[in-house]
């Protein structure tokens, strides 16, 4: 087991960065004792050990002292920042360059009806109530990861998505990160707030725009669901391969609501990714989708919990990675279904496929169940790439790349094909083809390739029923 | 043009299951390969596609006089080959409109620019009627799920679309009722043309009710021990397959060792 991060390789990240941080941020009193008391716990906390990561070189696999997190953020200009990133058209969208954010115009309509997407320091200045609130409420508890601790104590941004009761945003909010350069540190504190019965869809991607060796984003997103609302939410990561990436993601259901995240990770040299979902309110519904394509010396740690503390609650996580060269890869997935939680249903599948012998995939599932009514199930493999799917598509043909492509990309699919987010869903297929052809795309070279040909080949979307195909408890 | 197996000997995992094949096809015919299990015909089919667990020990196959043996099985489709599978393999996530359009595009002539995807739906939606396929097939995982018709339908699809010069269909007729069938068998009529030479595997004579070859072959213990006209298949079904693997081991017997 090797040490994720050591103190000594802190180096900056002390007590009087967070003291910093505050101050030229003129953040509230209130606040600044919260970075202090996460400090403090992350401090407290041991060094979180995970057998996948690199051997001497640590932690990060990098040297996370190099970061650059200074307390003012440095200027940049980001029209020429963000060329070739944006078709130039897109509003509703945050963009975060390195440290320096920027806010594209949230459209009338929505700003009219009390939608937010700001920075944090702008949601501060406009409603410190209800940012205080939300830190003070916090889902992702500091004392609990200590991922989330250094993130609440060395934020240097933040986003604030908060949709007001019963409005509907019918297209996405989004933003975007893009690490330029080495030693970027970008340390995001997000808070998603769907109000009763409000209905929205927050798009993330991650991307670099060079080599970003001793580069960080390091995010701790809270999604809220109130009752009856709907949130979905997903993330795209590209960051360069020297990059580390970590998130932390805890998303409450209240009564009656739907969350869903959906994530791909493609990027950085290490990912390490935790989601709790958080089933508190009768009949609520939670699902992850996470697809991950890796290769070279990749490591990806990723978890997903689903805690169904309610009756009638539905809950499933779905994993599907396709492995390459000598990278690695672990799933850990929990159930846990409390007493009360009676007609529960949740699921947890993760299948990875091999593409190499050196590569190397794990899936520890789990279950805890207290209540004998409900129904809950896990899945997984790790397994080869099959030899006769590859006879049968080349005796129609296809050359061995080709078949091999056909049946990667294929295997993404079921998970894929159920991602709620066209934008996504679409998104994900293309960048994974990109991929696996050594091209990285984002998600503006599609719209790009859209506006210039129109011949699409017609999608298939898988709609059965998981819990009709798999019934181990009940 | 022909395809020409000569003294093919082959193996799996170290064991000999062809100990000399020789047959010969030409385009426009139409052969029967029937035998009892375990007699090596699905053997044949496997190696004559070119799996990789078969490994050909001795011998040779040539289409139009070029041996095969040494290319991958995407190389002997574009030769012409054509393999019909016994199980075909479902794969999961491709849709089976993606994959008949790759499969399409694999076998067309060299130097021939690809249909537009409207043109080739069109293409594939007449093979569909012809077939009494919905196209609703078009959007389900190829092979996920298929039924037993289904599946052996799907494998005459392929065959329509790719145009084989010679095709071998690997006991197309198992696990079919009797409408499936005669559907199955009216599709490989239809999508055998003048062009296409096929060898036909079957266990039974059922089949060859409605697709009539002109030539019928047994084998036995990994060789052809008797071919013959039509007939043969009648005799084989009134008299079962002792009557000739057991004459021939009585033959074999009373030579000197």
């Amino acid at each position: 087991m090797i040490a994720v991060v050591s103190q000594k390789e802190l180096g900056a990240f002390d007590e009087s960065l967070a003291s910093a941080l505050s101050e030229s941020r003129s953040e509230p009193r209130w606040l600044r004792d919260i970075r202090l008391d996460s400090y403090g716990k992350f401090k407290e906390l041991p060094t979180e050990r995970n057998p996948l990561y690199t051997k001497y070189a640590s932690t990060f696999g990098f040297d996370i002292s190099g970061v650059g997190v200074s307390p003012v953020p440095a200027k940049i200009d980001f029209r020429s920042f963000f060329q070739g990133y944006l078709t130039g058209k897109e509003r509703n969208i945050l963009l975060q360059g390195n440290e320096t954010q920027v806010h594209a115009e949230l459209d009338d309509d929505l700003a009219s009806k009390g939608v937010m997407l700001l920075s944090m320091e702008e949601a501060l200045r406009k409603d410190e109530r209800l940012v205080r609130s939300l830190f003070e409420q916090r889902l992702a508890r500091p004392e609990s990861d200590k991922f989330v601790a250094f993130v609440g104590a060395f934020f240097n941004c933040g986003t604030v998505v908060y949709v007001p009761r019963g409005v509907a945003v019918d297209r996405p909010l989004r933003r975007m990160f893009l690490l330029d350069g080495p030693k970027s540190g970008v340390i995001d504190q997000t808070f998603v707030c769907a109000e009763e019965g409000s209905k929205v869809v927050f798009l993330e991607e991650l991307y670099s725009k060079g080599p970003a060796a001793s580069s960080m984003v390091a995010s701790t997103v809270e999604v809220r669901a109130r009752p009856y609302a709907q949130v979905d939410l997903s993330s795209i990561q590209l960051l360069d391969e020297q990059a580390l990436h970590v998130s932390n993601r805890a998303v409450e259901t209240l009564a009656d609501a739907k969350a869903t995240v959906s994530s791909l990770e493609l990027g950085a040299a290490v990912s390490r990714s935790r989601t709790n979902f958080l089933l508190n309110g009768r009949g609520s519904l939670a699902e992850g989708f996470e697809i991950f394509f890796t290769d070279a010396k990749q490591r990806y740690d990723f978890e997903t919990n689903l805690f169904h503390n309610s009756p009638d609650s539905t809950g499933s996580t779905q994993a599907r990675g396709v492995l390459k060269g000598e990278s690695q890869s672990i799933f850990k997935g929990m159930i846990k279904i409390v007493n009360a939680a009676k007609n529960s249903r949740s699921y947890l599948a993760h299948h990875a496929m091999l593409l190499e012998r050196t590569a190397k995939s794990d899936a520890i599932p789990g279950l805890e169940i207290d209540n004998n009514e409900v129904k809950a199930t896990h899945s997984a493999s790790v397994a080869q790439i099959d030899e006769e799917q590859l006879f049968y598509l080349m005796a129609r043909g296809l050359s061995l790349d080709e078949t091999k492509r056909m049946v990667v990309l294929g295997f993404f699919e079921p998970v894929l094909s159920r991602v709620p987010i066209e934008q996504t869903r679409e998104g994900a297929r293309f960048m994974i083809e990109g991929k696996w052809d050594g091209v990285k795309r984002r998600l503006v070279d599609r719209e790009t390739l859209l506006a210039e040909e129109g011949e699409t080949t017609p999608e298939v979307r898988q709609t059965e029923d998981i819990f009709e195909r798999h019934y181990k408890y009940r | 043009m022909k395809l020409e197996i000569k003294d093919l000997h082959a193996s799996v995992e170290g064991k000999e299951i062809l100990k000399g094949v020789d047959l010969s096809i030409g385009q426009g015919e139409a052969h029967a390969l029937m035998g009892p299990n375990g007699s090596g015909k699905s053997t044949l089919a496997y190696t004559l596609m070119g799996h990789p667990k078969y490994q050909v020990t001795s011998g040779d196959v040539l289409i139009g006089g070029e041996s095969i043996i040494k290319l991958t099985p995407d190389k002997r489709v574009k030769k012409g080959l054509f393999l019909a599978f016994q199980y075909p393999v479902s794969v999961q996530g491709v849709s089976m409109f993606s994959f008949l359009r790759a499969a399409y595009n694999n076998s067309r002539p060299p130097g021939t620019e690809p249909p537009t995807i409207f043109e080739f739906r069109e293409e594939v939606a007449a093979k569909l009627k012809m077939l009494s396929m919905d196209e609703t097939f078009l959007n389900r995982y190829l092979n996920e799920g298929f039924s037993g018709g289904e599946k052996k339908r799907a494998e005459i699809l392929q065959m329509a679309l790719m145009r084989p010069k010679f095709a071998v269909l690997d006991e197309t007729d198992s696990g079919l009722d009797i409408d499936a069938l005669r559907i199955v068998a009216e599709g490989i009529n239809k999508v055998s043309g003048p062009d296409t030479g096929s060898l036909l595997i079957t266990h039974y004579q059922r089949i060859l009710k409605y697709v009539k070859p002109q030539f019928v072959h047994v084998m036995h213990q990994g060789r052809i021990i008797q071919s013959g006209g039509e007939e043969l298949s009648r005799l084989l079904e009134e008299k079962g397959y002792s009557w000739i693997t057991g004459y021939k081991e009585e033959e074999a017997a009373q030579q000197p060792a």
